[in-house]
């Protein structure tokens, strides 16, 4: 891309009309909300509802230990698995829609987001009463299973054992299929957004000069909707990270998330202090992953 | 022959291959099939809404008379539609800030623009709960300015979900076609709205339908930041865990996804008959 | 991309925000001009306005008691809801937004009293109270001489089971937290410190007097049992029960007599070591804007007829004996909502103790990480 970033030194006018909006709301109704909370973290319970402040450091000593790390880090990597699989099954959704004829694309992205719009509990109950062991899927397993089973009889063979449902819940596959259902369109969007600028005619190119379908996806369009895959790693990862409704309806015994953990702070066990400083651990690891990120993405493009 | 209309399948008409069709519909499956579900049961004649019990229509019937839940419904929409001009705005122009610009703390503040995508719902909550309480935001004004706080709340976990979408557009720009239209005379504001705002589009109407669906279904922050007055949706279906999700909140759910359904309906035809109309 | 495909692109992407825009627009119309009725606030003869704000679970009302009373008063009730205690408490942490009427669980009313946020009450408001209340409810442990709440119903913790899939009746807390008869198809709450002083109960001891040490053996027991749990459920396990997922689950008497009358399989009982005891109640959250509307408005919750009114409603024990006198025999005669006295001498309040609950709770998160 040509063209390095301007200085807002020699642009300041609209630089001040561009930037101040969000960064004053921002300044106003996040930085000093949030500050309060920093504060509790270095705070501890003096009373049932009072809070002082007095700078001590217990909270983020208990935060860092090896109990609540492990439950950070089993959370990490079901975000991750979750991620994945969104993208996997989300790419060829957004490539869809990209390459859907313009009659037809409007109707296909309110179908990805309309089901979004029912309210999430009872898109849960509807899910857990499919996947429930008396649910609709392990009936339509049963059938199939029985159907299978009297084919054999007829064939002469040994018909298979009685059907036992299959546990599709309160379990860490329920947790993730649960995730992947509420994520999808998180991932699906920003790969559309990036997806829609791509130049077609380099395709185009890519095909006559000889490339498979696979090759010219994995070549040119993954690399070119980058930015775009980016965007929805991000956007997925971090709010599944952050989901705790999900694996407290559908999860088991298993299932415990450090999003759980920190509501149970805020809420049952009234402990804001440490709920915030395990809250403050989370935000100060993710902070420096994407300020490393943007400097990286800026000395890139000065690069050129 | 004229009665087998079917044009080949170019190779770059992905959506008209097979397999593409396959997974899209398999997707949409997965998808809906809870929603089937969902309204099929608004049927059941069954408090507890747990088993089929037989079918009934008594629960629209509630559906419609129960002022609260209407109410409940009106309120979230309009916290969301709110919601979702302003992120626009804000995620847009935050964007063009971070993609244009070099500024000192660029790191830092690109970090803290991603950070109400990163802290826990809950955490935000308790903040916003505090904070409004501690600068004594009133409680008691008229209807829409009730909803003023958790609209306020709900702006600022959403533009930044914008703001990462429409960046991650506004990387794939061409700065060749912004000085060409400097070159030939255009002003700041004229480049802005002519050539850089239809580039990102797509970004716009992702952004925007992702900051709608977030502030729709929120409850944690919306929890936190409704007053005595203001009853949301979420907050209303959440709070019937403890005894029952009735039939009723199904009906609603559907009424609300039928209406959907039908306003974009209309929408589009308007604009295609518009369209027929104006090409005559 | 050619200029007319591109124009295209934008035309469909424009309609499509157009229809969200007329939606959202024509919905904040109509919903403005239904707020456009909004009420006058109008003063009554005590003084205060017309309206009252309360704070209350779902459905824990009858159907047509807020009507009634506007009828009798002239006060229009605004009921808004909350879904657990925890959210009650921590939205009313950083102070009373207009609440007038809240209801808080007892181990909530100690939590607030000591936080210095429940108004005392005037009992000269409250004629009902000496009249229909059952004597013990009078004094509790957890509010002595009743000083913040007035009681609105009460529960009692057990097990509930599916007649057709157990063997007689499960009356010991052994079944759910201490074998492997029905693995897998056992729920239990996810609350810590009901989980450890129910526990405790099962090893023979008081729900308040648990040690240090007490706290590490039933964490070990937890570990072990937790292979036989299928899952830890908030507050809804007679929905597990009723649709079949599990055949034992640790729930609220009430609760389950709802679930009973869905399905017939289903029986409850309290087990022979005893249980715990849970109680609803009314209470006047500090700097409620209207204190008498309050009180009026408690006062006729506590009336017989509509107690009962609210009785048909929710089907919990009610400790308003008046009300109780005009329900219907199944009712008063059912030994799951109103458990035999034997039994119940057994059971105990739980008390509010802030260092043993952050024991519970670091414990708990232990077992379920484990």
């Amino acid at each position: 891309m040509a063209g390095g970033l301007q200085d807002w030194k020699q642009h300041k006018r609209p630089f001040a009309a561009i930037a101040g909006a969000p960064l004053f709301w921002l300044l106003l109704f996040f930085l000093i909300p949030m500050a309060i909370v920093w504060l509790y973290s270095f705070g501890e319970n003096a009373g049932p509802a009072d809070i002082a402040i007095s700078g001590t450091l217990e909270n983020y000593k208990r935060a860092t230990e090896w109990l609540y790390l492990s439950i950070f880090l089993k959370s990490l990597a079901v975000a991750a698995l979750v991620t994945l699989i969104c993208l996997i099954i989300g790419f060829p959704v957004a490539m869809a829609i990209t390459f859907a004829s313009p009659k037809w694309r409007p109707w296909l992205l309110l179908g990805i987001m309309l089901p979004f719009w029912t309210n999430l509990l009872i898109r849960t109950y509807a899910l857990m009463m499919l996947m429930g062991t008396n649910g609709y899927a392990n009936k339509g397993l049963g059938a199939l299973w029985e159907g299978a089973s009297w084919l054999r009889t007829l064939v002469g063979m040994q018909p298979l054992e009685a059907w036992t449902p299959v546990q599709l819940l309160y379990n860490n596959f329920a947790v993730v299929l649960g995730l992947v259902y509420v994520h999808l369109p998180f991932m699906v969007l920003p790969l559309y957004a990036a997806l829609d600028r791509l130049d077609k005619s380099l395709i185009e190119a890519s095909l006559d000069l000889g490339a498979g379908h696979l090759r010219t996806l994995m070549k040119i369009v993954v690399p070119l909707a980058g930015p775009g895959i980016l965007a929805g790693v991000m956007i997925t990862l971090i709010p599944a990270l952050g989901a705790y409704l999900t694996p407290d309806l559908m999860g088991g015994t298993e299932s415990q998330m450090i999003a759980n953990v920190i509501e149970r702070q805020f809420k049952r066990a009234n402990d804001w202090p440490f709920g915030a400083a395990l809250s403050f651990l989370l935000i100060y690891a993710m902070f420096i992953l994407i300020a490393l990120q943007s400097m990286r993405r800026d000395k890139g493009r000065e690069a050129h | 022959m004229a009665l087998f209309k079917r044009t080949p399948v170019a190779p770059l008409e992905y959506t008209r291959k097979t397999w593409m069709r396959g997974w899209v519909g398999a997707t949409m499956f997965f998808l809906y099939a809870p929603l089937l579900i969902l309204m099929i049961f608004s049927f059941n004649d069954s408090k507890r809404n747990v088993v089929w019990k037989g079918f009934t229509l008594k629960y629209y019937e509630k559906a419609m008379n129960n002022d609260s839940l209407v109410e409940a419904m009106v309120n979230s929409l309009t916290i969301a539609g709110l919601a979702t001009v302003f992120s626009l705005v804000l995620g847009a122009l935050a964007a063009v800030m971070l993609w244009r610009f070099r500024f000192p703390f660029k790191g830092a503040i690109e970090g803290t623009m991603s950070l109400p995508i990163i802290v826990p719902e809950i955490c935000l909550g308790v903040a916003f709960l505090i904070f409004f309480a501690k600068i004594s935001w009133p409680t008691d004004l008229p209807w829409p300015l009730n909803l003023s706080a958790i609209t306020i709340a709900h702006i600022t976990f959403c533009f930044p979900f914008v703001a990462m979408v429409v960046r991650s557009r506004l990387e794939s720009f061409n700065k060749e076609e912004e000085e060409a239209a400097k070159d030939l005379g255009a002003s700041e504001w004229q480049t802005f709205r002519d050539i850089l705002l239809p580039h990102m589009k797509p970004g716009l109407i992702a952004g925007a339908l992702l900051a709608f669906t977030l502030s729709l279904d929120d409850f944690v922050i919306t929890f936190f930041t409704s007053g005595p007055d203001t009853i949301t949706f979420p907050v209303k279906v959440y709070s019937m865990v403890r005894f029952s999700v009735t039939p009723e909140v199904n009906a609603a759910s559907t009424i609300l996804i039928i209406l959907t359904i039908v306003l974009t309906a209309v929408a589009l035809k308007l604009q295609g008959v518009k369209a027929i109309a104006e090409s005559h | 991309m050619d200029f007319k495909t591109l124009l295209d692109n934008a035309q469909n992407r424009r309609s499509l925000l157009k229809g969200m825009g007329v939606a959202a627009v024509g919905l904040t119309f109509t919903g403005a001009l239904a707020g456009c009725g909004e009420k006058e606030a109008k003063k009554l003869a005590n003084g205060e306005e017309a309206k009252l704000n309360f704070y209350n679970w779902d459905t824990y009302i009858g159907e047509t008691t807020l009507e009634d009373f506007k009828g009798a008063s002239g006060v229009d009730v605004n009921m808004t809801l909350f879904a657990s205690n925890d959210e009650l408490f921590a939205k009313l942490k950083a102070g009373n937004p207009g609440y007038d009427v809240i209801v808080p669980s007892n181990d909530f009313v100690e939590r607030m009293a000591a936080a210095d946020m429940l108004m005392p009450l005037d009992f000269a408001q409250i004629p009902n109270f000496e009249k229909n209340v059952a004597p013990e409810f009078k004094d509790v442990p957890y509010d002595p001489k009743r000083k913040f709440s007035m009681p609105y119903t009460w529960l009692s913790l057990g097990i509930g089971y599916r007649k057709s899939k157990v063997k007689g009746t499960p009356d010991s807390w052994k079944v759910l937290f201490d074998s492997d008869e029905y693995k897998g198809r056992i729920a239990v709450l996810s609350e810590a410190g009901d989980m450890f002083r129910l526990y405790g109960k099962y090893l023979g001891k008081s729900v308040n007097g648990l040690t240090e040490a007490d706290i590490k053996t039933i964490e070990a027991l937890m570990i072990k049992q937790k292979p036989n749990i299928k899952a830890f459920h908030e507050d809804n396990g007679q929905d597990l029960l009723l649709k079949g997922e599990v055949d034992v689950v640790l729930e609220y008497n009430g609760d389950i007599a709802q679930a009973m009358v869905e399905d017939e399989d289903i029986g409850f009982v309290i087990p022979k070591e005893g249980s715990q005891l849970n109680s609803d109640n009314l209470c006047i959250p500090k700097g409620a804007p209207r204190p008498k509307n309050a009180h009026a408005f408690i006062n006729y919750l506590l009336d017989a007829e509509a107690g009962k009114k609210i009785t048909e409603t929710i089907l919990y024990p009610t400790p308003n004996n008046a009300a109780k006198a005009l329900m219907p025999d199944d009712y008063k005669n059912n030994p799951v909502i109103f458990p035999p006295a034997d039994v119940l001498a057994k059971c105990e309040y739980a008390k509010f103790n802030p260092e043993l609950q952050a024991k519970y709770e670091e414990a708990f998160t232990r077992v379920r990480a484990a």
